[in-house]
């Protein structure tokens, strides 16, 4: 079958879905799920205002989940045709029955399954002008918030501008998920990314980076001029950064990374992790764990908001629901597999759109909680680093500024912060309202007492 | 030549092989070329790519998960000067290849000059015009022979090799795709039992069995055809200890460009062992006090040091932009004499081997540094071309859907006249660390970051209090200047090391134990 050069499902493609499905029940399989996915995406990359990179990218894939005799295998494959496709459904299920027995692997309970996501356009995430597009519209738009030209002629005091990179580009996504109870739920989204990142370097040779992205599920949505501008400033204002004396400080986190602080938590509440052991949050399913401030929502089913899906991997219903309100874990993320093995009530399988919601006033801005908070350290972004899933202790490198009286004094490099993941959630001292909605969890900036940093 | 058994005989990978494989004729590649040529650009290529990857997976004391999984098709790559354009196809039949074609051409009518060299623009390309095309972008090419080598021999910008390579540096004696599951089964249920047989606190084991073989197909503009059978199988172990209520876990795996020869008794019964190695240490462990020290670095894993801190900013893409820390210093010297840093794809089955690189270019061993000086960087043929080097064989990519950029093999440090102990001796208050699981740089500021797993601070030159899940920062130029010894225990690790920038590429990173003088260590 040829590509068609579409973000949407051709009526022929989702024919091969269904007929994937059929194969398996008829050549052995008790119960199957499909996954049919397709992506099409442009790519315009500017170097120094030229453009430097055009890429084309279609992708289609079937995924198949495979119930035989009590076992269950999973299964990928890109290639459409019948033959293909016959032979590699029969391997599957081969492949499938030399398994171990597992009764646990079943398909969800039907009540759970998702029944209002039939055409893939309820949550109206699909741009109906995407397919208009063409290439000189997306060169256009790789070109036009450059700044290169302007900046390089001009002189700046104190530093050069070495390069710029900008990189546009447009997806359409498509989703299909079929099972032999008679599933059939389907998502479509569209997706448009700008991204810039500016070196310069500064009289006595050292170079620094900035950068800044948006992102929007509707092209009129998207902010290319501000981003040259914002990874410009991100850039000069490191200039002179140096390593700022150890010590325990108070650290506020801006928005565009405190989302990593926020990934291990809900690591932590996966069903999986919680089955094998290899979780800081064991049995912490109603207990006050976290300070009060912390409350996180999953705001999965806003029309029009990027990352909302009315389902997830399994064809499972999402809902919206308090993740963790209060400091009190409200529940784990258990799909069909762990409730089957572990005896809890199924949930959902992962947080879908995740929402910290601001704390403890309702509208804090970063410069508000920097005043709030008057003396310490403004992290902006993390430099590499990790925790432990059993323990929650973490280490990170971190970049950003000093701030004194609610002020920035002066940005700080190479340096670390330290900690446990419960005992820094317990020194929570703000949550803002300033959350990016363009990010796939929305964390506003926060604020924490008494971090260890060293430097 | 790769030979292998497949549906028990012998068989030998031959062109016709892989031509069969992707349903296409040389007349269709060469076609395809110029095709990607027609709008003016310099270079086109071709990377047809077949994978089959498969996984099993024991859980709870059962292999109860795994598949396989097959990603097939073909990247089509355009370049005009050092612009790319690049597009891929899920199938091969013609029709769908020369729309990828179509679109990575429009390159060259991008750049300020605009349409700038559309020899012939529209319809169905005839022979004479295909003949024209290619013969065209050769001669371009042919004008880039270099007046400055960096260090390097200056060579062609382009390898005219043959098209298979004289030593095969990852034969397959038993190929992955026709492995018998059901032999591969009781190898996970053998590393479970022992595991949990060597320790007590073993409350879980996850174990796992990865492995892919990738078949490919190169051809380009200047008509040269290469291809590759590239085998990698992986085992992977991760273990949680319960000890009087606390919990730990450890990860252990080993990875291989080999067949499923590379499964045997003696590497499940290794990676029990160390699955199970230092876990009283690691419960008794403890943050230790942060900031600026010495640090030794053990050998083996360590290696993550030469490949956060200045392989990154050695590649070349990032100095050809001037964003590296690195961009002004070939042939200077930016670490202690008699230091010898090598990024290598010739080491036979290891992770970062290639027989080829992704772009038709024979792997190589490329020394960065070479007595303390910086003598070459990290090249792809655009990076080549724009220092007027030999290309370094480093341009490699994820997949079929990504185009090659400068990318490390295997990176490690040359053994040094040093002995471990002493080096330990040597320091009065500092750490030693020999356990990772990842690391980051910046490449324009030099300040890398990894994560350290496992370690002990050294006191009056000797290994006390164990401390784990510590970050440790410095800034690469620094840290180089700042190595003061290098121990004659070079060890290369292989673990399933795979570096993110921008794609996924197996890697692998070795060093012998070294004492930097001063590192920034995470604490309390």
């Amino acid at each position: 079958m040829m590509e068609s050069n579409t973000g949407k499902f051709t009526a022929e493609e989702l024919a091969v879905a269904r007929g994937c499905l059929k194969k398996c029940l008829e050549k052995g399989a008790d119960a199957a799920r499909i996954t049919l996915n397709k992506s099409c995406m442009d790519l315009v990359g500017t170097l120094n205002g030229e453009v430097d990179k055009v890429s084309h990218c279609m992708d289609r894939s079937i995924s198949l989940i495979i119930y035989a005799d009590g076992r269950c295998g999973s299964y990928s494959i890109n290639r459409f045709d019948d033959k293909a496709l016959d032979s590699f459904i029969a391997k599957a299920i081969e492949t499938t029955k030399l398994l171990a027995k597992d009764e646990c692997k079943t398909l969800p309970s039907p009540e759970r399954k998702a029944k209002d996501a039939s055409n893939g356009d309820e949550l109206a995430l699909y741009d109906n002008d995407y397919d208009a597009l063409d290439a000189a519209g997306r060169l256009q738009k790789a070109r036009e918030a450059s700044i290169f030209e302007s900046t390089a002629a001009t002189e700046h005091e104190g530093w050069k501008l070495i390069s710029e990179e900008l990189e546009y580009s447009d997806c359409a996504y498509d989703t299909l998920v079929l099972d032999s109870e008679g599933l059939e739920c389907r998502h479509s989204e569209t997706s448009y990314d700008f991204g810039a990142e500016i070196s310069i370097e500064d009289n006595e040779g050292r170079k620094y980076s900035g950068r800044w992205w948006h992102s929007s599920t509707f092209r009129d949505g998207l902010e290319t001029l501000s981003c040259c501008t914002k990874a410009l400033d991100n850039a000069i204002r490191q200039i002179g950064s140096k390593s700022h004396r150890s010590g325990k400080f108070t650290m506020v986190v801006d928005s565009e990374c405190a989302s990593r602080l926020v990934t291990p938590i809900l690591n932590a509440l996966s069903g999986s992790s919680i089955q094998q052991n290899n979780s800081f949050l064991l049995n912490a399913v109603g207990k006050k764990v976290f300070s009060e401030g912390m409350t996180i929502e999953d705001r999965c089913r806003r029309k029009g908001e990027s990352g909302s899906r009315l389902f997830d991997s399994e064809g499972v219903a999402t809902f919206e629901h308090y993740i963790i309100e209060k400091g009190t874990i409200k529940e784990y993320f258990i799909n069909t597999y762990i409730a089957n093995k572990t005896g809890m009530s199924p949930t959902i399988e992962d947080a879908t759109r995740p929402v910290l919601l601001p704390w403890p006033e309702k509208s804090l801005d970063r410069d508000a909680i920097l005043r709030k908070c008057r003396n310490g350290i403004l992290v902006t972004g993390f430099n590499g680093g990790n925790s432990n899933a059993t323990t929650g202790d973490f280490s990170y490198g971190i970049e950003g500024f000093a701030f004194k009286d609610g002020k920035i004094s002066h940005p700080v490099h190479e340096m670390l912060i330290t900690g446990n993941f419960i005992e820094l959630w317990n020194s929570l001292i703000a949550v803002g309202d300033d959350a990016r909605p363009c990010m796939s969890k929305l964390i506003p900036t926060l604020a924490f007492s008494k971090v260890d940093f060293s430097g | 030549m790769a030979e292998c058994t497949r549906n028990n005989r012998k068989m030998i990978f031959s062109k016709e092989y892989y031509l069969d494989t992707f349903k296409v004729t040389e007349d269709e590649m060469r076609r395809l070329a110029a095709e990607g040529l027609r709008k003016g650009g310099d270079f086109c290529d071709l990377f047809f790519e077949n994978t089959s990857f498969r996984n099993l997976l024991l859980r709870d004391g059962q292999v109860t998960g795994g598949g396989f999984h097959i990603d097939y098709g073909v990247g089509i790559r355009v370049l005009k000067g050092e612009r790319t354009g690049y597009a891929y196809s899920e199938s091969t039949d013609y029709p769908s290849m020369k729309l990828a074609a179509e679109a990575a051409a429009t390159i060259a009518l991008t750049g300020k000059d605009g349409d700038n060299g559309a020899a012939f623009a529209n319809g169905e390309l005839v022979e004479g015009q295909i003949a024209k095309l290619i013969r065209d972008a050769k001669d371009r090419a042919a004008a880039y022979t270099p007046s400055e080598n960096n260090g390097c021999r200056p060579v062609r910008r382009f390898f005219q090799g043959k098209p298979n390579p004289s030593a095969d540096r990852y034969p397959m004696i038993e190929d992955w795709r026709d492995a018998d599951t059901a032999k591969l089964l009781p190898c996970l249920n053998r590393l479970d039992t022992s595991i949990r047989a060597k320790d007590s606190r073993v409350v879980k084991v996850i174990a796992m069995i990865t492995a892919s073989v990738t078949d490919v197909l190169m051809f380009n503009s200047f008509e040269e055809l290469k291809y590759d059978t590239r085998p990698m199988g992986s085992i992977v172990a991760t273990v949680i200890f319960s000890q009087n209520g606390a919990m730990e876990n450890k990860s252990v795996s080993r990875s291989f460009r080999m067949g499923v020869e590379m499964i045997t008794d003696e590497i499940i019964e290794e990676i029990a062992a160390q699955a199970v190695e230092g876990i009283d240490e690691r419960f008794d462990a403890r943050k230790p006090k942060g900031g600026q020290m010495p640090v030794v670095m053990g050998a083996g894993a360590s290696g993550i040091l030469l490949h956060e801190a200045m392989g990154h900013a050695f590649e070349a893409d990032f100095n050809r932009k001037g964003q590296s820390i690195f961009s002004d210093k070939m042939g200077c010297r930016i670490c202690p004499s008699g230091i010898n840093i090598i990024d290598d794809g010739t080491v036979s089955g290891n992770r970062g081997a290639v027989n080829f690189d992704d772009e038709g270019v024979p792997g190589q061993k490329t020394y960065m540094v070479e007595d303390g000086i910086l003598t070459s960087y990290l090249h792809d043929r655009i990076s080549a071309k724009w220092y007027g080097v030999t290309a370094t064989g480093n341009g490699r990519r994820e997949s079929f859907r990504y185009n090659p950029i400068p990318r490390m093999r295997a990176t490690y440090m040359e053994s040094g006249n040093a002995d471990k102990e002493s080096i330990i001796a040597s320091v009065s208050k500092g750490i030693y660390v020999d356990e990772f699981s990842n690391g980051q740089v910046k490449i324009g500021e030099g300040d890398f970051t990894f994560f350290v797993k496992s370690g002990f601070l050294i006191e009056n030159g000797r290994l006390t209090a164990p401390v784990k899940d510590i970050n440790i920062i410095g800034n690469g130029p620094q840290a180089l200047a700042d190595i003061a010894a290098v121990a004659n225990d070079l060890k290369l690790d292989n673990g399933t090391w795979t570096c993110g920038k921008e794609q996924s590429v197996p890697v692998c990173c070795g060093i012998p134990t070294v004492l930097i003088n001063n590192l920034t260590v995470g604490g309390e």
